[in-house]
């Protein structure tokens, strides 16, 4: 090596070493010391390829580089330990050395390079693997279900296991707004195809007699406005997952059809003679004590044990502990993205409110609650009093005289309407059509609404 | 000594690959397969014993060393012991001459799938062939790995077998995970690089 060819590989800030035929090291560059990470003690006096144990095998290409006959030999992206948890990425060049019997190896540290490409291709693979692998999805799908308490460690251990028989049905209970949905979508991801269908339907949001035409189809004909055929919903969830939320709310009439859907796994479409089979996943879900409405026959007892072969209680909020913040911090990333903020975190006062509140509309609560104080949050942390915390765990508002009071620390509107509700189905004994005439609304509506506000009982507030 | 190795290439003899002292030999072996099939993780439990959970890509090749307990011909001949320079290589999408270099000079490879991807295992075939004409006269022992969370699929294992028939060698299946027949790939290997099984 020339001492022109050494300043040269010096001022680009490639190592070198040289080495003769019997593989001994004649001479190691200072840079080529640093990328290899040995010091004076540890310099190494045997032999190269223990020093290169990556040239181990190609001896025979070494010496046709050392007689001349061939050019060059390269390795590129060699990793290497350089300290306890930090990795090198080498490319290694062997040329022949002007001096006989001598070839030099050409040591380029290429670590940043390496890295760009591993993160490149994590994101590529991992994004090709969640999209075609069900294994991958079961792995990392459950963890999108936030928390390490142990009520959501069985949660997510049940919904692993659920993953592996994607024909299982699952009845997932829990209160409103405590994740069904999610937990429906993270079983649907873990245990189907990607490209799986996912068809939800809301019991309680679908009058029964669009029920029956959306879950079955029809046929042309079939009824008045049946200009023609549509299949049902039932027909687009083959190969995939028919959720069905609010199932408390179902009619008898249709609960029978669909025990018998549950049954055959077949049906017919309205106006149709021709039964139809379908591969697909059941979960049903809802906020109601079902074996209560078993017994009091509101309930189809035969449906009940058919769906609830798989039972998947989801914890409230309050019942989560430390997970509460966990989820408001997983919220508070969200929204620094989504209203381009760069709020830390909550400060000790804030933190301690949000494990206190009862959360009586569980996730979904919390969330509203988080959305709001980021929308108004100008600090590095949220605060206690950037905390808008339900105030409904009171008696709901009352109207004082003719004029109604907003207490001093607001009111959340959607919680008073779902208070008022389940007050007027309280009063009238479970009975909608005298609660949506106490309401002033009709019974459809108060079947819409009960979507988004079924009947939680009240709760005291903890503080 | 590199002109020793020069005449073994004239002679078209395999060059003493790694030699050291003490009757040990090293040989160089390659992991082959597409990504996240569990190179990395079959070489991490062979040699240190752990297991990672969550994947990481690897990029380039990373290059380690595990010696095996002595092997035995058949019927009581010689004792050879070596000591692996294992090179798991990151599931290369294309080939060519750089790429080439990774493969040059290894006595064997193992031929890794994904137990639960069989799509991997059509991806062998590629990466058998392109090894095979690096190091015509190299060993192949193919793998199906991620054994704890195989349903026993019979048409995986079919194309598996077929694989294997093809190149005239045989398969195993493993867990990198639980640790389930890692270690017999390794040896298998060991003992097919020296014609004893």
């Amino acid at each position: 090596m020339t001492d022109r060819f050494a300043r040269l590989l010096d001022l680009k800030g490639f190592g070198a070493v040289l080495f003769d035929s019997h593989f001994n090291i004649v001479r190691m560059s200072p840079a080529a010391e640093a990328m290899l990470w040995i010091s004076g003690a540890s310099k190494p006096r045997g032999s190269f390829l223990d020093l290169f144990p990556e040239l181990v095998g190609v001896e025979e290409q070494i010496a046709a580089i050392i007689e001349g006959k061939d050019a060059d030999y390269r390795l590129d992206l060699v990793s290497r330990e350089s300290g306890p948890g930090r990795v090198r990425y080498l490319n290694l060049l062997l040329l022949p050395d002007p001096a006989p019997d001598r070839a030099l190896l050409v040591i380029e540290d290429v670590t940043g390079q390496a890295l760009s490409r591993q993160a490149a291709n994590q994101q590529r693979y991992e994004l090709f693997l969640y999209r075609t692998s069900a294994d991958f999805r079961r792995k990392h799908s459950s963890e999108r279900i936030l928390g390490d308490s142990p009520a959501i460690r069985r949660v997510r251990d049940t919904i692993q296991k659920l993953g592996r028989t994607p024909s299982a049905t699952v009845l997932l209970t829990g209160e409103t707004g405590c994740g069904k949905n999610l937990a429906a979508r993270v079983i649907h991801g873990s245990s189907m195809p990607a490209d799986a269908p996912f068809i939800e339907i809301n019991c309680a949001a679908l009058p029964e007699h669009l029920i029956e035409s959306e879950l079955f189809g029809y046929e042309k004909g079939a009824f008045t406005h049946a200009v023609s055929a549509k299949p049902g919903l039932l027909e687009e969830a083959h190969g995939g997952t028919l959720f069905l939320d609010e199932i408390g709310e179902m009619s008898a009439n249709m609960q029978a059809k669909l025990l018998a859907v549950l049954e055959s796994r077949c049906f017919r479409r309205l106006g149709s003679t021709r039964p139809i089979k379908v591969n697909i996943r059941v979960i049903a879900s809802t906020n109601r004590d079902l074996q209560a409405d078993v017994a009091a026959k509101r309930f189809r007892e035969d449906l009940f044990f058919r769906l609830n072969v798989v039972s998947l209680p989801l914890p409230p909020l309050r019942e989560l502990g430390d997970d509460i913040l966990r989820i408001a911090e997983h919220l508070m990333n969200v929204y620094n993205v989504e209203f381009k903020k760069r709020v830390k975190g909550f400060s000790a006062d804030a933190c301690r409110e949000l494990l206190d509140h009862p959360w009586p509309g569980n996730v979904r609560e919390l969330g509203n609650c988080i959305e709001r104080a980021m929308i108004f949050a100008e600090k590095e942390q949220i605060d206690a009093s950037d905390l808008v915390l339900s105030p409904l765990a009171d008696p709901v508002v009352a109207p004082d005289g003719d004029r109604w009071t907003v207490p001093s620390g607001g009111i959340d509107l959607e919680e008073v309407e779902r208070r008022l509700i389940v007050s007027a189905l309280n009063q009238s004994g479970q009975n909608k059509t005298k609660a949506a005439r106490l309401l002033g609304l009709s019974r459809d509506t108060l079947r819409y609404r009960l979507d988004k506000y079924r009947d939680q009982p009240p709760r005291p507030p903890r503080r | 000594m590199a002109a020793d190795y020069r005449k073994c290439a004239e002679k078209n003899i395999h060059p003493p690959v790694g030699r050291t002292g003490m009757g040990l030999v090293k040989k160089k072996i390659c992991l082959l397969g597409a990504f996240a099939v569990g190179k990395t993780s079959l070489t991490e439990r062979f040699v240190y014993g752990r297991f990672e959970e969550k994947y990481l890509t690897t990029v380039g090749v990373k290059i380690s060393q595990k010696m095996v307990p002595p092997i035995q011909a058949p019927g009581g001949g010689r004792t050879v012991q070596h000591v692996l320079l294992i090179w798991d290589i990151a599931g290369l999408e294309k080939f060519d001459h750089v790429t080439d270099n990774y493969f040059r000079g290894a006595a064997g490879a193992l031929a890794v799938a994904d137990l639960t991807r069989p799509e991997t295992i059509e991806d062998l075939k590629r990466f058998g062939t392109r090894f095979r004409s690096v190091n015509p006269g190299a060993i192949l022992v193919l793998i199906g790995n991620k054994l704890d969370l195989f349903d026993d699929d019979r048409g995986t294992l079919a194309r598996l077998e077929k694989l294997a028939r093809e190149y005239a060698t045989g398969f195993i299946l493993t867990s990198a995970k639980s640790g389930a027949r890692v270690e017999e790939a390794f040896l298998e290997l060991s003992r097919k690089i020296e014609g004893f099984s």
